[in-house]
This record gives C-alpha cells, structure tokens and sequence, in this order.
C-alpha cells in the first residue's frame, strides 16, 4: 500500500484506492509507520482523548488561576453564569466553555494533548466533547464514531503540517489557532454524518476564516489572547459546518487555502510570529502586564 | 535522521503538562534525554537557557520542565509541576542560568545541560523544535541530529577501517534493524563519530559488545525520548 500523500487530493485518491474507509486507512498509516498494531493506535487514540476530557473536566470545576494572573477562571464563569446566554442551544455553549476550559488548564501548567499545539489545545476537544455531551450522550473515548471524529480532526493537521506549519513562531496563530479551527470543523462535519471530503472542505471554510491571524501573546505567555481564542475559534469551526452542512461550498480548494496561509505567514512580520514584539504585546496595557510578570 | 512521515498521532499529542509544547514539553524531554545519556542520577547538574528560552523560562515554566526531565520525568507526567521540590527533597543541585549571547549557529529555542557525577561529566545541546519535538544537535562535543524517536547509539571509532563492519555485524547478530547509519570526522584526531539509529529497544548487552570491536574508543547508548516504544 502506498502511504504517502502530499495534500487533500492526493489523500481523498488514497483511501478511494485503499477501500477502506477515511479513519481505517488513516489509522493503518499510523500503525505502518510505528510497526505497530492498528488496534494499538486505536488504544493511545482514546487515552489521549480521555486526557482531553479530563482537562475539560477540570477546567469547568473551579476558576483556575495563572501564575501570571492573566488567567482567571473564564471557563468556570461562562459554566457557572446564572443569565441565559443569547445563543441558546446547549451544543453551543458548552463547546465554547470547554475550549476555554481545556486551555485554561494548558496556561496554569496542567496536564493536556497539544492538539495541534498546547496554545490551541482546548478547540477540538472543546467542540467534539460537547458535541458528545449535547447530541449523543451515550458515546464514549472507546467509541469508534467518537474515535473517527478526532482522526478526522488530526487528519486535517497532518495535510496543513505537510505543506504549511503549525506553528505560531513560523505562521502566526493562523497557523495554531485557525489549524486547530479547520480541524474541529472536520471533526463536527463527521459527527453530523457528512462524508470526509465534505468535511474537508467544511475546514477549507473555517480556515478561510482565520487567515492572517497574528500571534501576539502579552508577555509571551500562552495566556492573552490564546485561552479565549480558543473558544473564539470553536464558534468559528461551528459556523463553517452549519454551512456545509446545508451545501454551502469554499469558493477556493482545502488545498489552495493552505497554501494562501503558508503564503501570508512568509510574508507576516516577525513581530507577530509569536515574539512577543507586536500587535496586543506592544500595547500599553501589554506592556505593563509584561513588567510585572517577569 | 531520516525524515518520518507525520501521522494522526504526531497532530494529537504530545501528552503534556502546559503551557507550551516547546518551552515545557520539548525541554522536558531534551532533559530526560540527557539524563538517560548520562546512564542515570547525577551529584550536579547546570541548565543554560538560551534563545527565546532564556526571556520566557520563568513564565512558560522551562525550569521546572528542565528539572523534571533531569530526574527522570516525562513531558506527560504531573509530577513536572513539582519537579523543583523534588530536586530540593533529594538534595540534588540543579543550576539554572539565562543566556543572552548565545552562539548564532544556535537554534532559537536552545537548551543545554551539563551533567556530573565524580569524574563522568556530559553535556548536551537540544533544539525545541515546536510541538514537543526536539533535536539533540551535540553530544559530548560531537555533532549529532537526533530526534530522540529511534533509540540510537553513538560510537566513537578510530577513524580506521574495518570498524563500521564491525560494528554493523554486532548490530545484525543482536538482530536489529539498522534505520539510520552516519558518519562524522570529528576535529579530536584522528576519531570519527559513527551514529547509529536502530528500529526497537536497545538491550543492555550491545553497549559492552560494541565497546569490544578493535578501534572503538566509547559508546553512548541515545535511548528513545518516550522511555520506551514509540507511541
């Protein structure tokens, strides 16, 4: 079997060939490439997302607070307001909850999946476990519907990681952020029982969206304005599969918006590449926060 | 280092305590690296931050993940919240210093760790290369460009002939597959450097087989940065 693949085209040709289904082959690649088991990939699959749960467990219990004191509990805030919130599906609130949950855990040193960085840890776990905890209470980390939401989601990772980045120091959050975003569309689009070139595309529309972003952490901490971003960019990821799902199309290719991201990170200023030089770092506010953190 | 093809498992993970993959989880892991190499505990240790590292270490909990990694923690393990009290409880001394004129060959996200017990002393210079990965760029002097996935060893030869077939039928007898062979000239004489990436986990027995082929001088057993496996 052939494993290599160099964008979404190549990979959609791929499984076409294989006649396996998106998840089974790409969890075959995995296996052939560690000289492992599939099962065994399986296996750390639903460990790691059980640690992303956990996170969001956490994070949704008490507010939790930074050492820097950027960090202040808008996880427990948003779970624990007593008025109702303008958008009243609960599929909605929760996700945006639980992504700053998971990456409010990330910021006060906690244990979490990088996925697919740490900075952007809380927007795919955020979005597919409410999903799970709104729609189909019954599925669990062992779940293989569950379980083919996340490859879907990594999926999405690895074609941007092969020809763009996934870092904010090379792309700016774009690159950490808006991946993270394009992923949790994937991961939704499948949940909602479209097919995966569907959901690839419902990526290609929450990508779009997120072009440009600039990293520009105060302090240089991964904390403002990375936590609420993350909730932030699952409301994004939602937006782009009510779209899809209702046969809403991206104008350019999955593959031609990676490459449109990969182009404007080059041409981004090094000052909004994670340096802490720019943007929201170089505010007053920014600034002063800075000198009494470090 | 050959270079690996990305999967599923790479995008989701690594497993870590935050806040950052490359200032926490990838020092961590260079860190345990360099205590592994050095065969085990240490009397001193010294950490030298540089690049980004030696601005944010504090904020992005660098020290406490270098800690960690020095007394034999994992990236993933919650005990690296706590890794300096446990340094302290066991009375280890562990250095910590900022630099801020670091060599320019030197990647941005640079840390090096000075490892001594008595006379062993070892040093090494790791790259955070984003998303918990890392590279180990030098190793006791030599130039290396490891990445920690593959368990490796290092073998310092008289640059002679006859001892890279020595050292590839030792491999082949323990019945290993040889993923990456290297070889590097070293400024120290006439030694050459041979690196050597195998597929599995090294058994105790090859370290002393190897240090027997005629014209090998010293052989450092690199183990894989996951503590075995490669998951």
């Amino acid at each position: 079997m052939n494993w290599k693949f160099s964008n979404a085209a190549e990979l959609l040709g791929r499984i076409g060939e294989s006649g396996l289904g998106y998840a089974e082959w790409l969890i075959a690649r995995d296996a052939f490439n560690a000289g492992i088991e599939a099962e065994a990939v399986r296996a750390e699959i639903g460990r790691r997302m059980m640690i992303s749960r956990n996170a969001i467990e956490q994070g949704v219990a008490s507010p939790k607070r930074s050492f820097s004191g950027l960090t202040e509990g808008a996880a427990f805030k948003v779970a624990s307001s007593p008025l109702p919130p303008p958008v009243a599906d609960r599929f909605f609130g929760l996700a945006i909850t639980y992504a700053l949950a998971v990456n409010e855990v990330n910021a006060c040193g906690g244990r979490v999946v990088a996925f697919p960085t740490a900075g952007s840890s809380g927007i795919v776990p955020g979005v597919l476990w409410a999903w799970r905890d709104a729609r189909e209470p019954g599925l669990n980390a062992e779940s293989k519907r569950l379980q083919d939401a996340f490859v879907a989601a990594s999926a999405i990772g690895v074609l941007i990681a092969q020809r763009a980045t996934l870092a904010g120091a090379a792309g700016g959050c774009q690159a950490e952020c808006g991946s993270a975003g394009a992923m949790a569309a994937a991961g939704l689009a499948v949940l909602e029982g479209m097919d995966f070139a569907d959901a690839i595309d419902a990526a290609a529309l929450s990508l779009k969206n997120s072009l440009g972003l600039a990293c520009d952490p105060v302090a240089g901490l991964v904390e403002v304005p990375c936590v609420k971003r993350n909730a932030f960019l699952a409301a994004n990821a939602i937006t782009a599969v009510t779209l899809a799902r209702a046969g809403v199309r991206s104008a350019i290719p999955f593959d031609e918006v990676v490459g449109a991201m990969k182009a404007i990170g080059d041409a981004m200023p090094a000052a909004l590449k994670e340096t802490a030089e720019g943007g929201l770092a170089a505010t007053p506010t920014g600034r002063a926060w800075k000198e009494r953190i470090l | 280092m050959s270079e690996r093809a990305l999967g599923l498992l790479d995008i989701f993970g690594p497993v870590m305590i935050g806040p950052s993959s490359s200032h926490t989880a990838g020092v961590a892991r260079i860190a345990f690296l360099a205590r592994k190499i050095h065969g085990g505990p240490f009397d001193r240790a010294r950490v030298l931050f540089h690049g980004s590292l030696a601005s944010t270490w504090k904020g992005h909990g660098s020290d406490k993940a270098a800690i960690a990694g020095l007394l034999g923690i994992l990236p993933e393990d919650a005990r690296l919240g706590f890794a300096p009290e446990l340094a302290k409880r066991e009375g280890l001394n562990i250095e910590l210093v900022p630099v801020f004129d670091s060599p320019e060959r030197y990647h941005p996200n640079t840390v090096v760790l000075e490892l001594e017990s008595g006379e062993r002393r070892t040093r090494v210079r790791g790259a955070s290369v984003g998303g918990g990965k890392v590279r180990l760029q030098s190793i006791n002097g030599f130039k290396t460009e490891l990445d920690g996935a593959l368990e490796a060893l290092l073998v310092l030869h008289q640059d002679t002939r006859g001892v890279i077939a020595g050292v590839a039928a030792i491999l082949a007898a323990w019945g290993f597959n040889i993923a990456s062979m290297t070889s590097h000239r070293t400024d120290k004489g006439d030694l050459a450097l041979l690196v050597v990436e195998v597929d599995g986990i090294v058994a105790s027995g090859v370290v002393p087989a190897l240090a027997g082929v005629q014209g090998v001088k010293d052989v450092v057993y690199v183990p894989s940065a996951s503590g075995g496996g490669r998951l």
